[in-house]
């Protein structure tokens, strides 16, 4: 009887037949391309070779170093800002809100046009710029610029959530205990706030890794200069198949990477079980 | 600074708006002395206890913490928070969730790395019982361990007053009275002012040196907690305070010679103490003042015979209405032409085996009844 099983749940049908077909076609289109871009790899007799050709490894460190720095300056001055954001609930600060979401749904290759009309030559203040020899356009700092634009929201957005999730009442208690409210941000408001900023972090060093359009509009496509993974295996495309696969395989490799890295570091003991 | 200054009485007055709400109150403590600030939600209490932290500023005022003045409107004098040296606990403990036990207790100590710092940490530890939790996260310890840490953060550097905004509202009873004792020990070894907001009259009674009635940003009475909470003389405080009964009688006689009066109303005849204006009103034996009479459910014996000869000189018969759980006891409701509540354990009412319907007789002397001004503010 059917009474006498204590765990007999009522089961929703039709929401599992659904839910479950959804779940296979999913895996299947997500895991498919992924698995193809591997067995095609490694049926690759010089697979090694591309991997390690120096137009890879320039391609390679060029979008590490690009990034590194792009993502330096978002949580340098986007932390702040979004803490600002966080904390006031002033007109300007929800009109800042928006403009923070702007580059999200702003189409990469207007971003680029963009930049080019207020940094380049003929730009808004490109002349000023050249005049104290400044020149931004089509250089590595273009690049660094174009990650920067399209990358940030994600940051900021997460940082922004972080921070209103640790509430007023550990920095009053902090002030109580008496500790300054320069050092309760330092001990208490920024590591509560860390996991969401690691979050944050991680999708927009993925979004800066990848980040095409912008920069091949606003800084090219130069090797060595200019030239950054995703714009490599673009061009590697052009001579060869096998180039592009080796490269394609690196930037998943490293996403891969940054996935179980981003696991590691917003999860905390501290946050206990949820 | 080799040795401690003697601690200072903490006093003040302020003046606070927080958007329509406005508070007015004033206040004097001296160290070693609870003054419990009671009142229902709203009433400004906690934002008494804000204003004197630091995290509301008030319109006026002057404010004195540990000899030091530390808010005063007209002399334009702001120390902020973290110059303050308070102690501040509230119900949400508010551990910092990233700390272990024994950095949430370190944190404001400005030698925490030092061997005195993690001296005075153990010192604490031990104090409240929290030997071996030091190395715990705060999700990984009960309520009352919670509450208990967040004492001992509160205290670690020996803060000048505490200040304590219901701090065991979200425990049990149990471990409320077990709390209250290890805070009354605490106080007596390290004596500062403390001032305490609570609607729990049992707590405002266990812990309070003296108390304050606060409504609706006014302070409508300041004493001794068993004459405020336990007779209160004023309508609103009554009310405000839980009094459970509260009967508007007539007076029918006075008795200047035994120092009571006889009261009557819709089925009540009561004995209640003579009231100060006997002379002045100078119509014994045929008043017709109204007054109104509280009486405390605990200051009522129930009893199954009428106790004739005895010295009580209230004995109401009435039958049970309703007998309802209020932990430790009962409560016991008596139809004697007016409704009565009394308060009784639970092995009185095992022992007398309480039913609704049944008659009992309600007995209380009548120094128990007191008089209620309603017109007093």
């Amino acid at each position: 009887m059917a009474a006498l099983n204590p765990v007999s749940r009522i089961r929703n049908q039709p929401a599992g037949i659904l839910g479950g077909g959804g779940a296979v076609l999913y895996v299947l289109f997500i895991g498919l391309p992924v698995l193809a871009l591997l067995v095609r790899a490694a049926q690759q007799s010089d697979f090694l070779d591309a991997v390690t050709s120096d137009a890879a490894l320039t391609a390679l460190r060029l979008s590490l170093i690009t990034s590194v720095i792009s993502m330096a300056v978002v949580v340098l001055l986007g932390t702040p800002f979004a803490y600002l954001l966080a904390r006031s609930d002033r007109l300007w600060a929800r009109l800042m809100d928006s403009l923070v979401e702007l580059p999200l749904v702003l189409p990469p290759v207007v971003a680029g046009v963009a930049m080019l009309m207020a940094f380049g030559r003929n730009g808004l203040i490109g002349s000023e710029l050249e005049s104290i020899g400044l020149t931004i356009p089509f250089t590595t700092t273009a690049v660094v610029f174009a990650q920067i634009f399209v990358a940030s929201p994600f940051f900021i957005r997460s940082a922004k959530l972080g921070f209103q999730s640790v509430g007023k009442d550990y920095e009053d208690i902090a002030q109580t205990l008496g500790v300054s409210p320069w050092r309760t941000f330092f001990r208490i408001t920024l590591p509560l706030a860390a996991p969401a900023m690691f979050t944050g972090l991680g999708l927009a060093w993925a979004r800066a890794l990848s980040e095409f359009g912008a920069t091949m509009m606003f800084a090219g496509n130069l090797t060595g200069e200019t030239q950054t993974m995703p714009l490599a295996i673009m061009s590697a495309m052009e001579k060869s198949l096998d180039g592009a696969l080796a490269l394609s395989v690196m930037l998943l490799a490293g996403s891969i990477m940054g996935l179980v890295l981003l696991g590691l570091l917003t999860r905390r003991r501290w946050q206990g079980r949820s | 600074m080799t040795t401690q200054a003697v601690a200072s009485a903490a006093s003040g007055w302020v003046e606070c708006r927080v958007g329509d709400f406005h508070l007015e109150t004033t206040w004097e403590v001296s160290p070693g002395q609870v003054l419990v600030l009671f009142g229902p939600s709203g009433a400004g209490k906690s934002t008494t206890l804000r204003a004197i932290a630091g995290l509301l500023r008030p319109v006026r005022g002057h404010i004195e913490v540990g000899g030091q003045v530390v808010y005063d409107g007209d002399a334009g004098t702001w120390v902020p928070t973290h110059d303050r040296r308070l102690g501040y606990l509230t119900q949400q403990y508010n551990l910092f969730p990233h700390l272990k036990v024994a950095a949430n207790i370190a944190f404001g100590l400005r030698d925490r790395r030092s061997d005195a710092g993690k001296d005075r940490v153990l010192e604490l530890t031990s104090l409240f019982q929290l030997e071996g939790l030091a190395d715990r996260y705060p999700w990984e310890l009960s309520g009352g361990q919670q509450q208990r840490v967040a004492l001992a953060r509160a205290l670690a550097s020996k803060p000048a007053m505490l200040l304590l905004d219901e701090p065991f509202a979200s425990l049990d009873a149990e471990l409320r009275r077990t709390l209250r004792r290890e805070l009354r020990a605490m106080l007596a070894q390290s004596p500062v002012p403390v001032m305490l907001v609570t609607h729990d009259r049992e707590e405002a009674l266990a812990l309070g040196d003296s108390v304050q009635v606060i409504n609706e940003g006014r302070t409508l009475v300041t004493g001794v907690p068993l004459d405020v909470l336990g007779q209160p003389g004023q309508g609103r405080v009554a009310r405000l305070v839980g009094v459970e009964n509260l009967f508007d009688l007539t007076v029918q006689e006075r008795n200047p010679r035994d120092g009571t009066m006889t009261c009557v109303g819709p089925g009540l005849r009561l004995e209640v103490p003579l009231d100060s204006q006997v002379s002045e009103t100078g119509t014994p034996g045929g008043g017709q003042d109204r007054v109104t009479v509280g009486i405390r459910a605990s200051d009522i014996i129930l009893s199954k015979e009428d106790l004739q000869g005895s010295s009580a000189r209230n004995r109401l018969s009435g039958q049970v209405i309703s007998v309802e759980s209020r932990p430790p006891g009962y409560a016991v409701t008596l139809d004697c032409g007016q409704p009565i509540r009394c308060h009784i354990t639970g092995a009185a009412l095992e022992e007398m085996g309480i039913q609704p319907g049944q008659r009992l007789w309600a007995v209380f002397k009548a120094s128990s009844c007191f008089l209620v001004d309603e017109n007093r503010v």
